[in-house]
């Protein structure tokens, strides 16, 4: 079952409706295992058939396959129509087909029985019984699954919603500490320095834009890399000479489709539990990589020796966001990693260099 | 009035110095970039008001602020900070200022008005502030009249001794005015009695031994007095001990 969660969970992203994709060969699978399954419980409970049980499961198999796989087939090609009514009308729909297929082919499967003889005990008067007695299993094991793929699909957009509820969260959680520390630099420039006053402001200005906008999906990595950039030159002139930092992204793929704030929440994490805390400050490293078609990208920074950056709980929300998000948009080889070593702090994300989602 | 400018940013220190150069009567007389800092030069200018961030490495606002109340005479404080801090909600907001940056002029100037000397109730919500909040990272004794900081991770010991309490490191040992009891309160995570006179670093603990008059001793790293363990005790040091190991 966790399987098929899994699987169905894979093929459908989001596209708001709860039937999943039947013509998705892993779905397939999972309705000829289920199929199987519903087969074996026949063979264990129905009296014998035929001479053995392995004969019986051959022919109940048979014919169980056959109306799993034509409703699989039917209700892939319907589906575009079906995702047309809406959820109350599609389960109704998918149900009658799946029924009216289930009759059908018990009614084909009859007649065919009858003529090759195979069930020498079967005869034509049967027929009304077996019939009802087809549509009875049909109906009980297509109504479970219709709940099942329903009940999954609400969990899923749950899901969905909460992820997105976090990024909003996220987005709104830059940390007020740094806009008023960095109101505060503004207004201590705009007598010494206004040029710089002037320059810090506009690159407050993009922070708060990328953070404040709610409705783009996507960001490329090129804009991630230069938002965090516009974030370090704003720190870069509060905490002067204690913030030190080393690039060493040019290996990056600039178009890549990511997320959007992944990389800045890290960087202030970075500033805000590692160079903060020290009086002497230090330096923060950002490294990035593409290994076989990934991309990892390493944040480090120094920690003092007694408060150890990644037991924050701020710290952890910030992570555990970012992996989810990461892992929601490129699946679950996506992710991030922390790492704390030699007084040094590592948090590296991983995710796929190709043109993605 | 004299200022004491303290914050471990440089753009805000050239801001309030600025600010407070346009003010009447009022002259800024040093600026620290650390709590440790703002002790030594308090000590060494005497100024009346601090203007003092919260949130700086080492030893932060809060802690620096009850470090001066060591002072014979403390000066007012006033904290600056970014952000409602949640370190603030510890104070009786009436007894301590703190102004929020950038901080206005007139804000600043009423502030200033409004500041004395630090008073006995200022005194008194500091201490409790203190108390309910986060331990100290140092120990403040007088050594000569002046004011020293040994941190609270290289004290091996506190053993009290009728009016004073030895604070005791691989350097050497120091006395200060506070009860052992309000020592173990606030350092319950770090240290542990071993006697109704005594308390020692866990962390340093590296053995208990049996002397020859029957009494058990625990001996402590990088010092060579072994303190005795009283027998009401010896079960949670051996458990501690154990929990070391493990």
């Amino acid at each position: 079952m966790n399987d098929l969660a899994a699987n169905s969970a894979g093929i459908e992203q989001g596209d708001g409706f709860f039937l999943p994709n039947f013509c998705d060969v892993r779905l397939v699978f999972a309705v000829v295992i289920m199929a199987e399954l519903l087969a074996f419980v026949l063979v264990l409970v129905t009296p014998s058939l035929l001479d053995d049980r392995w004969s019986d499961l051959g022919v109940i198999s048979l014919f169980l396959q056959w109306i799993a796989l034509t409703s699989a087939a039917l209700l892939c090609l319907a589906r575009p129509l079906l995702s047309r009514l809406g959820n109350t009308a599609a389960v109704l729909i998918s149900y009658l087909l799946v029924l009216l297929i289930t009759a059908l082919l018990s009614e084909t499967a009859f007649w065919l029985m009858v003529r090759s003889t195979i069930l020498p005990s079967i005869d034509s008067e049967q027929n009304g019984v077996f019939l009802l007695r087809c549509l009875g299993v049909s109906a009980v094991i297509t109504a479970v699954t219709l709940r099942y793929l329903y009940v999954q699909h609400q969990w899923r957009q749950q899901l969905q919603a909460e992820a997105r509820a976090r990024v909003a969260a996220l987005q709104a959680r830059i940390r007020p500490h740094f806009l008023f520390n960095s109101m505060n630099t503004i207004a201590a420039l705009t007598r010494s320095d206004p040029d710089t006053a002037e320059e810090a402001i506009h690159d407050l200005s993009d922070l708060f834009r990328a953070a404040l906008d709610t409705v783009d999906e996507h960001a490329t990595l090129d804009a991630e890399l230069t938002l965090a950039r516009r974030y370090l030159n704003i720190e870069a002139l509060r905490l002067g000479e204690r913030l030190a930092v080393e690039w060493d992204t040019a290996a990056l793929p600039p178009d890549v489709n990511v997320p959007p704030l992944i990389l800045q929440p890290l960087l202030e994490n970075a500033i805000y539990h590692g160079i903060e805390p020290l009086a002497e400050g230090g330096t923060i490293h950002i490294r990035g990589e593409l290994t076989n078609g990934w991309i990892a990208i390493r944040v480090s920074n120094p920690v003092a020796g007694r408060t150890t950056g990644g037991h924050n709980q701020g710290n952890r929300i910030a992570q555990e966001n970012i992996r989810q998000r990461l892992q929601l948009a490129f699946g679950k080889r996506a992710g991030l990693e922390t790492r704390q070593q030699d007084g040094h702090y590592q948090v590296t994300i991983r995710f796929p260099g190709e043109q993605a989602s | 009035m004299r200022v004491l400018v303290v914050d471990d940013e440089a753009p805000a220190r050239e801001r309030l110095r600025r600010l407070l150069e346009g003010l009447d009567n009022c002259s800024v007389c040093g600026e620290a970039a650390t709590g440790q800092a703002a002790l030594a030069l308090s000590e060494e200018r005497l100024p009346d008001i601090l203007l003092m961030d919260i949130r700086m490495p080492g030893m932060d606002g809060l802690e620096a602020a009850r470090h001066l109340l060591a002072l014979e005479q403390p000066p007012a404080i006033i904290f600056t900070t970014a952000y409602n801090d949640h370190a603030l909600e510890a104070f009786d907001m009436h007894a301590v200022d703190y102004l929020l940056k950038p901080v206005r002029r007139e804000r600043l100037a009423e502030a200033l008005d409004n500041a004395r000397r630090l008073t006995r109730v200022q005194a008194a919500a500091l201490q409790q502030a203190g108390e309910r909040g986060t331990a100290r990272t140092r120990i403040c004794a007088r050594v000569r009249g002046s004011l020293q900081l040994i941190p609270v991770e290289e004290v091996r010991y506190f053993q009290a001794d009728q009016k004073y309490v030895t604070v005791a490191t691989p350097e050497g040992q120091v006395l200060i005015e506070e009860t052992l009891k309000s020592l173990e309160d606030e350092f319950r995570e770090q240290f542990i009695r071993v006697h109704r006179n005594a308390l020692v670093a866990v962390r340093y603990l590296c053995g208990l031994e049996k002397d020859a008059g029957g009494h058990f001793r625990v001996q402590l790293e990088r010092v060579d007095e072994q303190l005795e363990v009283s027998r009401r005790h010896i079960a949670d040091v051996r458990q501690r001990i154990k929990l070391l190991q493990s």
